[in-house]
């Protein structure tokens, strides 16, 4: 067990890296460590079919051809560019690919209102400079020009939350593959770094964030599209929330059981209240939350550490419920308009079908957070 | 030698030297190992082994296919060329047969369609039946109907169940949604854009019939064949596992791997699944069988053109050998009717839940192949055509790869072109009728009736059947390189037509989708990419975070990989409704069979000699459903005739609905005329909708007779009519037909008469009613008053009575404030309620605290009281006035919206009348304002005495006052003198100004007087 309280991928899955890396006999484009291939059953698991004599569990719920779509653009030319709405997973799969592509998913440049383009390219030690001047030494490379200089995949995660110019210092990367430096002299090839071979890019938009720095038509050009759509299928849903809570409760060091019927009860509401924004004729009539798989996750974990350390230890549906309700209410009253009305209008019919069933729980817990917020 | 393990007592025993016994003893090993019990693998392995089997050694030889394959269409168009079969049996609705030999007239994909709207043996909730079989040109089937259709001598026989059977073997209960597809576990396709749903909604709502249905038939195995398959379509797993494989496979091969896919699909279903499907299979080979005993044609020249996984099947009837007997269902006495539809790859897709693109794929892979292999297809020749060009093709025939020596079946049409140097017409399709399709026999003595009767017979048995499966399961496919030229040729296209479509797509793109498929195909393990894999790279390539245009890159492949094609059915087999319309619509000049919309600009005043095709347009406006034929400019309401119209016309899009109009008669006016005949005879209809078909009736067609029909049953549907829900409609078009009849006639119909004395009568019967009963609202009591104050003139006329309406209004009673107020407008209308008696009652709801609140209620009723009584506008606007100056806000403002709403509702003449009045009543400019007094609060002057004129009777009178004081006496009255006015001394004011400026008339006059 890692003494991390989040181990990055590479870290995370080392074993099972090192096990693959040893069993792959396909061709490794540049310096990859796997082969594509090797890659996509890494990301999404392997199957029987794939001949593998250990088993290799899925890491990443979606479709496959996202997986493949974003392999191949690693391989090509052009960056990567995950876009989808918050929640559904881009962050974890650019991860999962640098892990597996390179060993090193920490490569990363977060993008905030407050990214300049020094954090693309390089910056300097300025205590270092006043002493000894410019050099290659007190330069303070960024993690995309550490990328590139070692030939490897370099992330940069919400490319749309920073400013038009700072996303613009990319487009010389990704097209010349090389940063210059015009403070160093030329005398020895100091002032420009170059990239090696298997050095990428991935980068992370949201969807939500559209139209507020839009990327230009040049940045466009130089990045692959794959868009990551919201998870439709209800039992790849329920998959990717029991995996991800295993994960972390095995963090949390807590014992406890999810009971699958509280686990639907959860799906289900949460698709209920996915079809009422979907067919809310405004912003007002829909919750702020993307209701994404990532916020139910969020509101299970909730649960589960509420019920752990206030409660008796075992997962009941006021306590989801209560959670539930304070994970997505976030503006007031419209939220809790929307709550009120679901769960009128949706749990209190179900509990009333399902007597014995934890709807009735539900029904109850959730009153109650509302009314509390109310 | 070791006996066999035999886990079952397959139809293999039957065949001592059987070829695929080592398969199947491999195979029930490989169970062994793999599966824990004995049963089940083995079990599904043995059995697809002796599937095929016995489908291959069937005396009738079958030929099993798939939908939408071109390897079933290359296959069966080289098996078509070497056998010369004389009967083709055809998987398709036995009843659907006639029509095929209008297939020549079609561009396709065509649908074949039965239908039925008049329901006998079926719930009539489920009209209307309709039932469609669409036909592409890269199909199996096609090329067996084009060869059966052009070969002289053999016949096409439909073997499935008739249309009737399809609902009849459809258990659906009450309120059930209408079946999509006859297909199960087959999903409506996902994404498809909106534009490819217009074009999906070509066969409407219609059950879908199609020849060669193989797909799993549940969903796990589809998934979980798709999952391992590593795709994403069930049509990308089949071209990749077997139609690739199978496309340059020989004959044996395919029908082998052909039935052992049925097989497998066949076996691996849940129980019970298979009711229909056995049903169907026992229905199609009784039929074969009774054909074959009737016309004693050899077996060995038979061919059974069915879906792999009827080949497969396992019933007691299969085979000709075999002995049960299955008794078909009688039909229902529904009436079918039958005609074609056109279709489009995306209709065909949508309907049989088949990936976006998939039909268009293998449309575009068929041609392909075509060429590679250099397999002369079968097609159906136009009847046009093939008399025009028939000297012609039959030079440019090739000669066809014919394997067998010896020339056994029935020339095929290309000899017979160069031999009999024409081609063998087609009869001319006489409507639908049972039994098989008969081309024409070729003449005596031709050398395809000789190749006939001469040709040796075959031994009864199949031949000799080798094991191809064993070759074809242990090998892997031969993979098929990259075509270099092909890919680059794509994305080159993909990217120019990406710049069409509004993306900013450079050649680095083509490139890159280039680059981005070869790595695709290499990660999925295929040498050469597959149209899906391009269409992927394509997608990651081009397609950015928005989409410019009204397509997006996936549907910009499918259009490159081969496009909709919408077919479209052709004159000479369109139903004489159609027909007759198109033939009507040729003085337009325009090409009505285009799929693009065409303008019609009809100048009547110039070209009188359009009349005709402007009443058409109307009717076929008024037909069929909104958007086929569009009026831009020009209107037809009662009694209306414009100069000028100009149309949108997609009667060519649209065939569809044209061809199904076709279905319910001959020409549109008896259509109509039927249309409107079932609406006032509905068990639903009301006076209104009668009225509206009176309207109709006289809008769109000529003569009285309708239209007096229509209106006799509206008086009747009036006089039976216990609500008076309709009363604001009945009144709107009553009205209207009035003041149609009126205009345009010297005499009102006596229809109409009749309606308004029973509507007279109906209505003060009714109004004591409406006024309590809270189901009737404001607006129905209103109409009711406007019906009786409105027609009051003629109906009393007619010979009404007065004191029916009076006695009415003095029974009403209502409570609620609205109808309380009409029924004051009422009263005041009929002088039983003076206006100043009514302003004091408005005025004490005002100053009454407990009533103000249900003022605005009041004020509702008066307003619906304008229709009625239209001389309580002037009060209506001092009552509103009052209301805004006197009504707290907390009353005023919640009522205003609903002001705003009754008014709008009444849209018609309320707002304008209201608006005029008030014009009338209040200041025109705001400093008027001011000094302006409401004329309700200006003081009344006192009321004046009458004046004696000041005419010279007056005069007279006054001097010599004794007689009338005398007379005043004897009447005891105290006689009271005025003084009479002074009379002027010249007269009027202006007569004297005139006078003075032109003297000189005057002056002449009074000369004349001296």
């Amino acid at each position: 067990m890692s003494d991390l309280l989040r181990a990055p991928a590479e870290v995370k899955y080392a074993e099972e890296l090192d096990w693959l890396e040893s069993a792959d006999d396909g061709h490794r484009p540049f310096s990859w460590r796997l082969s594509p291939r090797m890659i996509r059953t890494f990301v999404l698991g392997s199957e029987r079919s794939d001949g593998l004599e250990r088993e290799i569990p899925q890491k990443w719920f979606g479709d496959r051809s996202i997986v493949e779509r974003a392999i191949v653009t690693l391989a090509s030319d052009r960056g990567l560019l995950l876009i989808g709405d918050p929640g559904t997973g881009k962050s974890w799969l650019a991860e999962l690919l640098s892990a597996a592509i390179c060993r090193n998913s920490t490569l990363v440049v977060q993008g905030t209102a407050g990214t300049t383009e020094d954090h693309i390219k390089y910056s300097w030690n300025v205590s270092m400079v006043i002493a000894k001047g410019q050099s290659r030494e007190s330069l303070i490379p960024s993690p995309i020009m550490t990328a590139m200089e070692r030939g490897v995949v370099g992330r940069f995660e919400e490319l749309t939350r920073s400013t038009s110019d700072v996303q613009d210092a990319l487009i010389s990367i990704l097209s010349e593959k090389y940063v210059s430096i015009p403070e160093l002299s030329d005398g020895n090839g100091d002032n420009i770094v170059f990239a090696k071979p298997g050095f990428s890019v991935i980068a992370t938009a949201n969807s939500r964030d559209r139209g507020v720095n839009d990327l230009s038509s040049a940045l466009k050009r130089r990045f692959n599209f794959v868009r990551i759509p919201m998870v439709a299928s209800k039992n790849s849903e329920a998959e990717i929330v029991r995996f991800r809570t295993t994960e972390l409760l095995r963090r949390h060091q807590i014992e406890l059981d999810v009971p699958p019927t509280l686990l639907d009860v959860l799906l289900q509401s949460f698709a209920d209240l996915r079809a009422a924004a979907a067919s809310a004729s405004s912003d007002d009539e829909r919750l702020e939350s993307s209701l994404s798989t990532a916020e139910q996750i969020g509101v299970l974990e909730d649960a589960i550490l509420h019920s752990q350390f206030f409660g008796d230890r075992a997962l009941r549906a006021e306590t989801l419920a209560g959670s539930m309700v304070g994970s997505l209410a976030r503006r007031s009253p419209e939220d809790l308009a929307i709550l009120n009305k679901f769960w009128h209008g949706v749990v209190e019919p179900r509990s009333k079908q399902d007597e014995d069933g934890p709807w009735k729980g539900f029904l109850e817990g959730g009153r109650e957070a509302i009314a509390k917020l109310s | 030698m070791f006996p066999l393990p035999v886990l079952r007592a397959g139809p293999h025993a039957a065949y001592p030297m059987n070829p695929f016994a080592a398969l199947r003893e491999q195979l029930l090993d490989a169970a062994g190992a793999f599966a824990e019990g004995p049963d089940g693998l083995s079990g599904i392995l043995a059995g697809m082994v002796d599937d095929v089997d016995r489908a291959l050694h069937e005396e009738l030889e079958i030929f099993p296919v798939c939908h939408h394959s071109p390897s079933s269409a290359l296959a069966m168009a080289r098996r078509l060329r070497e056998k010369r079969p004389k009967v083709v049996y055809l998987e398709l609705c036995e009843d659907l047969g006639p029509l095929l030999g209008e297939l020549r007239n079609c561009r396709l994909p065509v649908a074949l369609q039965a239908f039925a709207t008049e329901l006998d043996g079926f719930p009539a909730e489920w009209a209307p039946l309709s039932v469609i079989a669409p036909v592409t040109e890269a199909s199996a089937e096609y090329q067996a109907i084009a060869y059966a259709l052009e070969t002289p001598g053999v016949e096409l026989v439909p073997v499935d169940r008739s249309s009737d059977h399809v609902f009849q073997w459809q258990p659906r209960r009450r309120g059930e949604e209408a079946p999509e597809s006859d297909v199960p576990g087959t999903p409506r396709a996902s994404g498809a854009s909106a534009t490819s749903e217009e074009e999906a909604a070509l066969h409407g709502d219609s059950v879908g019939v199609e020849l060669g249905d193989l797909r799993p038939r549940f969903a796990e195995l589809e998934r979980y064949l798709l999952h391992h398959g590593k795709v994403r379509h069930w049509s990308e797993w089949w071209d990749q596992y077997v139609e690739q494989p199978l496309s340059g496979a020989d004959y044996d091969t395919y029908r082998q791997v052909m039935v052992m896919v049925g097989s497998l699909f066949r076996r691996l279903r849940r129980d019970g699944d298979e009711g229909r499907d056995e049903e169907r299979e026992r229905h199609m080979w009784t039929r074969m069988r009774e054909h074959l005993a009737a016309s004693g044609t050899d077996p060995s020249d038979c061919l059974y053109v069915c879906g792999a996984f009827h080949a497969a099947s396992r019933v007691e009837q299969f085979g000709l050998a075999a002995t049960a007997s299955h008794e078909i269902e009688p039909r229902t006495k529904t009436r079918w009717q039958y005609g074609l539809i056109p279709s489009s790859h995306s209709a065909i897709e949508a309907q049989f839940g088949l990936a976006p693109g998939s039909v268009s794929i293998a449309a575009a892979t068929w041609s392909k192949a075509l060429k590679h292999t250099g397999v002369k297809p079968f097609r159906l020749k136009n009847h046009k055509s093939a008399r025009g060009r028939a000297g012609q093709e039959a030079l440019d025939v090739s000669v066809p790869p014919v394997s067998t020596p010896q020339h056994r079946g029935p020339a095929l049409p290309e000899e017979t072109h160069r031999q009999a140097g024409q081609t063998a017409a087609a009869p001319p399709a006489n409507g639908p009728h049972e039994g098989p399709v008969k081309t024409g026999r070729a003449a005596p003595g031709t050398e395809a009736q000789v190749g006939a009767d001469e040709r040796v017979r075959p031994s009864a048995l199949p031949e000799s059947v080798d094991d191809r499966l064993s070759g074809f399961l242990a090998e892997p496919p031969a993979q098929n390189v990259l075509d270099e030229g092909e890919l680059l040729g794509w994305c080159v296209d993909i990217v120019r037509l990406a710049r069409r479509n509004g993306y900013q797509a450079s050649t680095a793109d083509a490139i890159a989708v280039f680059e981005t498929s070869v790595l695709l195909a290499n990660m999925r393990n295929r040498r050469r990419p597959t149209p899906y894999d391009f269409q992927d790279a394509a997608v990651t390539c081009i397609e950015k975070d928005t989409v410019p245009g009204r397509r997006d890159v996936a549907r910009l492949c499918e259009i490159l990989l081969g496009g909709d094609r919408i077919g479209q059915v052709g004159y000479e087999s369109l139903p004489p409704l159609a027909r007759d319309v198109l033939d009507r619509l040729e003085p337009l000049g325009l090409n009505l069979q285009a799929r693009t919309i065409q303008r019609a600009l009809m100048d009547l005043k110039t070209r009188p000699e359009l009349a005709p095709c402007s009443d058409l347009l109307w009717i076929l406006h008024r037909l069929l459903p909104k958007g086929t034929v569009r009026p831009i400019m020009g209107s037809r309401e009662l009694g209306e005739r414009s100069i000028q119209e100009s149309w949108d016309l997609a009667l060519g899009r649209d065939q569809r609905a044209l061809v199904e109009l076709g279905y319910e008669g001959v020409t549109v006016e008896q259509v109509l005329e039927q249309r409107l005949r079932r609406a006032v005879r509905h068990p639903q209809a009301t006076a209104s909708t009668a009225l509206a078909a009176v309207e109709d009736a006289i809008r769109f067609l000529p003569g009285r007779r309708l239209p007096d029909e229509l209106g006799v049953r509206a008086v009747e549907l009036l006089a039976a009519e216990r609500d008076v829900d309709d009363a604001p409609e009945v009144l709107r078009r009553i009205r209207r037909l009035l003041t149609h009849h009126r205009a345009a006639e010297p005499a009102l119909p006596r229809w109409c008469e009749e309606f308004v004395t029973t509507g007279y009568a109906h209505y003060c019967t009714l109004l004591p009613t409406a006024f309590t009963d809270d189901a009737g609202g404001v607006r129905q009591v209103a109409a009711m008053l406007g019906f009786l104050f409105g027609m009051e003139g003629l109906a009393l006329s007619l010979g009404c009575d007065h004191t029916q309406l009076e006695l009415a209004v003095r029974q009403s009673h209502p409570e609620s404030p609205a109808k309380v107020a009409l029924l004051w407008a009422a009263r005041s209308r009929l002088g039983l309620l003076p206006q100043d008696e009514l302003r004091a009652l408005c005025d004490g709801l005002l100053d009454n605290p407990f009533s103000i609140e249900a003022f605005p209620h009041y004020l509702n009723g008066f307003i619906h009281a304008l229709d009625p009584v239209p001389t309580l506008t002037p009060f209506v606007v001092e009552l509103l006035s009052k209301a805004f100056g006197r009504l707290p806000d907390a009353v005023l403002l919640p009522w205003l919206p609903k002001l705003i709403t009754t008014l709008r509702a009444g849209s018609g003449g309320l707002l304008p009348t209201l608006v005029r009045e008030a014009d009338r009543t209040f200041p025109a400019a705001l400093p008027a304002l001011d000094a302006w007094t409401p004329p309700w609060e200006r003081r009344r002057p006192a009321r004046r005495e009458p004046r004696a004129p000041a005419t010279p009777a007056a005069a007279l009178l006054s001097a010599h006052p004794a007689p009338c004081d005398a007379i005043a006496a004897l009447l005891g009255h105290d006689p009271v003198w005025q003084t009479p006015a002074p009379s002027p001394a010249g007269g009027p004011e202006e007569v004297t100004a005139l006078l003075a400026r032109h003297p000189e008339t005057a002056a002449a006059i009074a000369a004349l007087g001296k």
